[in-house]
């Protein structure tokens, strides 16, 4: 008997894949793989966290505004079925590494089931961005009826007098979408001076005592880089979400056939690592989107 | 790491989300202009540092992993650094505003 046909029973893990030479290889490799694609996916998000520094140093009042728009409720709903699937997720790990598949498969079911109902609030949001005209892109809106005379009180009344309490006065624009005209935050940072060197330049024309008063149109095209960010932010957010859920139903079918134990179960723990860093962008979206003029309307 | 431990950093994570709320709605910004935005940054580090430890198991990892966890962070802040020394120190004229 040669050495060569023996060679072929020598006995291995039955996770092994066999270019490693052991299982601590390969659980050092295949973590190493996918922490440096994890590396890669905070600079791929990074990119918009800078734009968003970018321009929020530029125009902070425009973002107060438009992030007072958002309704802090959903997102911060979202970010707790968010932790509660971080929750559910890291003792999915916990439960592979023991081996009880049945926990294993009622945990991903329930990873499953918070990761659906985070992408249903989104959905929600972004209905109603889409009613009430905050898509950025002209023409994306809903279409809504011309109010008579809506458009010519709104043109009359300073973009500043808004009563916080009633409904918002709103006209349509050319396209036929409801436009808001609520810059009381720019006109409170001129009237303590607060406004920044780019929002004079941007915001303010002179009227016709030379005096500098805030434009509404000038205004909320600043805002609309916020819902631009908002959007690009969130959306490649819930994309991740998408993907992840794919994760899910591939780790529960293998799961489901007892393919996990205390030997092997990188799979989970790996799927584990993308689902938590998804979470932790959240972590951070939610008070760097939802938050940024709270205090305007709480604290006074 | 026991469920108990598990259940724990959980609860730290939602008193986190409730004080970052809470936060919030304070006017902070009458003491420093950015001080909302400093402590719900805080907050939002500390709970990410949470799940990076004990969910994302990197409290147990070998040091590569702590160096790939922590470079991120590094590469990110240069990022930051380079573009808004352009961006803050531009001047009057052509490119101002």
């Amino acid at each position: 008997m040669s050495s060569h046909y023996s060679d072929k029973f020598v006995y291995h893990e039955p996770g092994l894949q066999h270019q490693f030479d052991d299982m601590g290889q390969q659980e050092e490799s295949v973590s190493i793989g996918m922490w440096f694609f994890l590396v890669q996916e905070i600079m791929f998000f990074g990119g918009l966290f800078t734009a968003y520094l970018v321009f929020r140093s530029k125009y902070p009042m425009a973002f107060a505004a438009g992030s007072n728009h958002l309704d802090a409720f959903w997102g911060g709903l979202n970010t707790l079925v968010l932790i509660v699937s971080s929750l559910t997720m890291a003792l999915t790990v916990y439960y592979a590494q023991k081996g009880n598949r049945n926990m294993q498969v009622i945990l991903i079911v329930l990873t499953m089931i918070f990761g659906a109902t985070f992408l249903g609030v989104k959905a929600i949001e972004y209905t109603d961005k889409y009613n009430h005209g905050l898509i950025p892109v002209a023409g994306l809106n809903k279409k809504v009826k011309a109010e008579a005379g809506a458009e010519h009180s709104a043109a009359e009344k300073p973009c500043w007098e808004v009563d916080h309490n009633a409904p918002p006065v709103e006209h349509p624009n050319p396209h036929g979408e409801f436009i808001w005209t609520d810059c009381s935050l720019a006109k409170m940072a001129l009237d303590e001076n607060i406004l920044t060197a780019s929002e004079k330049n941007q915001y303010l024309v002179r009227d016709e005592n030379n005096k500098p008063v805030i434009d509404a149109n000038k205004f909320r095209d600043k805002v609309r880089i916020f819902f631009f960010l908002y959007f690009v932010m969130t959306g490649l957010h819930a994309l991740h979400m998408i993907v992840g859920l794919g994760l899910m139903t591939w780790l529960l079918w293998s799961a489901f056939k007892y393919k996990y134990n205390g030997d092997y179960y990188m799979p989970v723990e790996m799927s584990g690592l993308y689902w938590h860093f998804v979470d932790i962008v959240w972590i951070f979206l939610f008070p760097l989107l939802y938050l940024l003029g709270r205090h305007f309307i709480h604290g006074g | 790491m026991s469920i108990v431990k598990y259940l724990l950093v959980f609860g730290l994570l939602v008193f986190g989300t409730i004080a970052t709320y809470v936060a919030a709605t304070v006017d902070m910004d009458r003491f420093f202009v950015g001080a909302n935005t400093l402590v719900a940054l805080f907050i939002a580090f500390t709970k990410m540092t949470f799940v990076m430890l004990f969910f994302m198991h990197v409290y147990w990892s070998k040091r590569l992993i702590w160096l790939a966890a922590v470079a991120s962070f590094f590469w990110l802040a240069i990022m930051f650094a380079y573009t808004m020394q352009d961006y803050l120190t531009r001047g009057s004229g052509v490119f101002s505003s």
